[in-house]
């Protein structure tokens, strides 16, 4: 068994998600290779062999481009499977290269129980266990779903790829990045976060989930919902398509749970939900579920902790 | 018989649910504190055209029916009893009556501004000393040659102190009783003669504007009858019979909201370690409230098919809307005992509910009153049209 | 304009789901079926497109008979035409072969925009889209949260992680799945469900265009075991904010 892991690059960083690609190989059992366009100045630590293209030629988005740089390499090393994460860039790229190779893709991949990938269906109400009917397979990986107990260490031995053909893309251009608005705040270094969801009812009322967040020395957020009501900034969002967070304590208030959102703060350390549904999802991954309302709930909390 | 929605009916319903709880629920609480009436959501339920039912396409109509209307008003009301009473002010009330008694130019100069909700519509029949009693007001119309001189009081009016144009009862000759009494369409707005005001010390209904409107000497130009002079008696009946149906859809909203509520709290709610629903007493107290609101749900969507078929209603709409508003104050009363302690807290929707759904049995003819209705038709002493 | 959008029927994910017979897939029985989230974006792009440049735009929806009632909502939106692809075993069909039912169906038609959106609430795939933009051989631009078109370019902002945005431009034809959030999908006025009804509805039997064989297949659906680890609280305000700060103490170190 060999496994393709596809690590990811943005301006000028190495995302994240590459110890958790190393994860899913090691549970898997397999040896893997990886591949990346990004720089040499930007190298994840792992042992083994990676393909390395470079992204000032290559382009950071370039699925087209990308999809070629990766085809050459799988005609090379031959892998049972190409792992991407279930991330903007895998996800995008992932069924583009499984189409070219005539591949099952299995996407947002949470757990593999004897080489049986699981997914996640209706908001991960339930599971599914999959069999693939192609040879080769591509797997998109949910974030958070796969972790390494130990950091990963080492270094890779490149071999330079995409150094012929510069841009192969073609028939779309990247414009270039938009940032999030100014002001913006790194949720990810926080060690206390109380985020507000679609309970909180209407805008005023994220003064009640900031004010808690304030006693708290920590940082508030949101969930999608909020932020697409515009009730909160965008920089402020937690989940797939937001910022993955992990810090000490996490208050969910008024948050059922989707399953994107989960993914985004499940490795929190200690996480506590207030929700009048005792049945919401995020009481699956909360060490405390608090069954109340969180416009009546919370200020009381805040009162008494500061009052501490 | 038929007793499944069509696909364009659910979707209205649907509709109508996620308009409440997109744009009324989220500032409800604050709004009911406040006794805020919100202009511009009429503005939006008129853009969506939930005002143009029962009224041809010429004037701004639909396309639909009472019966579309109906769905409306059971979604609206089943989160805010107060914002169901637009429709009847925009739409059932002096729209549909206007287009059944008007003249070819008052219904192009009236209909569409209601429809559009340019104009905020009224009816104004309850005076301080009149209620059930129609025919004992005291508000008077005197013929001034060049125009009508408008005497007296009204109370408990809807939209009184925020309406532009409605329809007015008074009497233009009372020796003659019934026959005496004429509609007027009166603009409320910009007459010396015309003092409005609030009245803010409703129990319930606190997002419905309610106020009395006051005539001294007020000029009302001589165009300005509905139908014919004398004729006002026989009109006030035939409006009350339509708006009665929206208030008894209304009364479905209020009831099944709270039953809702209710179900969902004995399903949570956990005493001696099991959830209260699943102790017998909870359970009767849910089949009692569940039963009736079906039966009444049955009876308001009859009424309404009725009225969309040209078919005589009178008997059907005083039935359902009796029933339905009596269904849903034992609704909203049991889901209040269902609740304990938290249903008598005005931190949870119980408290409105039960509020909002008295107002039900006293509006549009009080329960009393349908009784003499119903009486009067299964008696035969009165013919049902 | 000639456009496209695809959109999916789904269950109401506050639904009580069971296990069908098979073991397979979820019962359909007794469900509320609901226009995916992420689809009512896509048709809302598309009539907002529509309504700019005039054009004529279809939506497409694979299927059961049930979901011409989801279909109905997509034309109250404002499409002109609906092509039902009549299929009662659509749910055992992965994304590959939704996808090659599609592109045939949209292939000989020279459709200048295809709008799909970014990924179904029931299966989650997130492959449909692109899957029938590499079939067709268009460009395609996933997830997108912005979108503009002017003489003939698509100018779109694709929604990366932490608030981030890729600008990107593609000429038509293309094709672009839609993320939540990308507009405000309209209401439903009384009048438009009205007409919805007289639009045309084109009936395909889905054998007519299903020339591929699914390359997956779902063994088994069962629902996660409870963790049930969390501690449950309830009771009065006062009290639970008691309760939780003793926890807090306890356990984590934030209220030292």
């Amino acid at each position: 068994m060999k496994t393709l892991l596809v690590a990811e690059y943005r301006e000028g960083k190495l995302l994240g998600c590459t110890s958790e690609l190393m994860a899913f190989a090691k549970k898997l059992g397999s040896e893997s290779v990886m591949f990346l366009v990004g720089s040499e100045n930007a190298l994840p630590k792992f042992a083994g062999k990676l393909y390395l293209a470079d992204a000032t030629t290559c382009g950071e988005y370039n699925p087209g481009g990308h999809k070629q740089l990766l085809l050459e390499v799988i005609a090379k090393e031959k892998p049972d499977m190409v792992v991407f994460s279930h991330s903007s860039y895998g996800w995008d790229l992932a069924p583009r290269l499984a189409f070219a190779l005539k591949a099952a893709q299995f996407s947002e991949v949470v757990d593999i129980v004897d080489g049986v990938p699981v997914l996640p269906v209706c908001n991960s109400k339930l599971l599914r266990k999959v069999t693939p009917k192609t040879a080769v397979t591509v797997l998109t990986l949910q974030a958070g779903a796969f972790n390494l107990t130990d950091e990963p260490t080492g270094s890779p031995s490149i071999e330079k790829i995409g150094t012929a053909h510069a841009d192969t893309g073609g028939n779309l251009v990247f414009e270039g990045y938009e940032l999030a608005e100014r002001g913006g705040v790194d949720l990810t270094k926080a060690q206390v976060i109380v985020s507000a969801g679609r309970g909180i009812g209407k805008p005023e009322n994220i003064e009640i989930i900031t004010r808690l967040a304030q006693v708290l020395k920590g940082e508030y957020a949101a969930s999608r919902p909020v932020v697409d009501a515009e009730w909160a900034d965008h920089n402020r969002q937690v989940g797939t398509t937001g910022q993955i967070v992990s810090p000490k304590l996490y208050m969910a208030c008024g948050i059922s749970g989707a399953i994107q959102h989960l993914a985004g703060m499940k490795k929190s350390e200690f996480v506590v939900a207030v929700n009048t549904d005792k049945d919401a999802p995020i009481g699956e991954v909360a060490d405390v579920l608090v069954v109340a309302d969180l416009k009546a709930f919370v200020p009381v909390l805040t009162e008494k902790i500061n009052n501490l | 018989m038929q007793f499944k929605l069509t696909d364009e009916q659910k979707m209205m319903q649907d509709m109508a649910r996620d308009f409440a709880q997109k744009e009324i629920l989220p500032t409800l609480k604050e709004d009911e504190r406040d006794h805020r009436f919100r202009p511009e959501l009429v503005k939006k339920m008129a853009d969506l055209g939930f005002f143009g039912c029962a009224i041809p396409e010429e004037y701004g109509g639909n396309g639909c029916g009472f019966f579309e209307s109906v769905l409306l008003a059971e979604q609206l009301a089943k989160v805010s009893g107060s914002w169901r009473v637009p429709l009847n002010m925009q739409n059932i009330g002096p729209s549909v009556t206007v287009n059944r008694f008007g003249t070819r130019e008052q219904k192009e100069r009236f209909i569409p501004a209601w429809v559009k909700a340019d104009s905020f519509g009224f009816f104004a029949i309850t005076e301080p000393n009149s209620g059930s009693d129609v025919a004992g007001m005291g508000t008077t119309a005197t013929d001034r040659g060049d125009h009508w001189e408008l005497n007296g009081q009204k109370m408990w009016i809807s939209n009184a102190h925020v309406g532009d144009w409605g329809l007015v009862y008074a009497f233009t000759d009372k020796s003659k009783k019934y026959k005496g009494m004429t509609c007027f369409i009166v603009n409320l707005k910009d007459n010396e003669g015309i003092v409005t005001a609030p009245i803010e010390t409703k129990l319930g209904l606190h997002c419905s504007p309610t106020g009395e409107i006051a005539f001294t000497k007020a000029r009302i130009p001589k165009d300005s009858i509905l139908g014919e002079v004398g004729q006002g008696f026989k009109i006030c009946m035939w409006q009350l019979n339509n708006t009665r149906v929206s208030c008894a859809a209304g009364a479905l909203g209020i009831g099944g909201g709270a039953i809702e509520a209710a179900i969902n709290y004995a399903n949570e709610r956990t005493q001696f370690g099991k959830k209260i629903g699943s102790y017998q007493m909870v359970q009767a107290q849910i089949a009692d409230i569940v039963a009736e609101h079906e039966a009444a749900k049955l009876l308001v969507y009859q009424a309404a098919w009725l009225k969309d078929q040209g078919m005589p209603n009178q008997h059907q709409t005083s039935i359902a809307k009796l029933f339905a508003s009596e269904a849903a104050v034992h609704a909203t009363s049991e889901t209040m005992k269902i609740f304990g302690s938290y249903g008598f807290s005005t931190e949870f929707p119980a408290e409105r509910f039960l509020r909002d759904a008295q107002s039900l049995r006293v509006v549009e003819g009080t329960s009393n009153i349908q009784k003499t209705i119903i009486a009067g038709i299964a008696l035969g002493d009165v013919e049902n049209r | 304009m000639n456009i496209l959008v695809c959109i999916k029927q789904v269950p109401d994910m506050e639904s009580r789901f069971k296990v069908d017979e098979d073991g397979t897939w979820f019962d359909g029985a007794d469900l509320a079926w609901r226009m995916n989230e992420y689809d009512e974006y896509a048709v809302e792009q598309a009539v907002q497109l529509k309504e700019e440049t005039g054009g004529d735009l279809t939506v497409l929806c694979i299927g059961p008979e049930r979901v011409k009632e989801t279909m109905k909502k997509a034309l109250a939106m404002g499409c002109d035409r609906g092509v039902h692809v009549v299929d009662n075993e659509s749910f055992k069909k992965d994304p590959f072969a939704i996808a090659s039912i599609i592109a045939e169906f949209a292939g000989p038609k020279n459709f200048d925009l295809i709008f799909t959106g970014m990924q179904s609430q029931d299966r989650g795939s997130a492959q449909v889209g692109v899957l029938v933009a590499e079939m067709l051989g268009l460009p395609c631009a996933t997830t997108i949260v912005g979108f503009s078109f002017d003489n003939g370019v698509i100018s779109v902002k694709r929604e990366l992680e932490g608030g981030v945005k890729a600008k990107v431009t593609a000429s038509v034809p293309a094709l672009v799945t839609c993320q939540l959030g990308l507009n405000s999908p309209r209401y439903l006025t009384l009048p438009n469900i009205l007409k919805a009804k007289k639009k045309e509805m084109l009936v395909i039997p889905v054998a007519d265009l299903s020339k591929t064989q699914a390359l997956e297949e779902t063994t088994s659906l069962y629902f996660p075991e409870k963790k049930g680890t969390g501690l449950i609280l309830e009771g009065d305000v006062a009290d639970l904010a008691d309760q939780l700060i003793k926890i807090l103490k306890e356990k984590t170190a934030v209220l030292a």
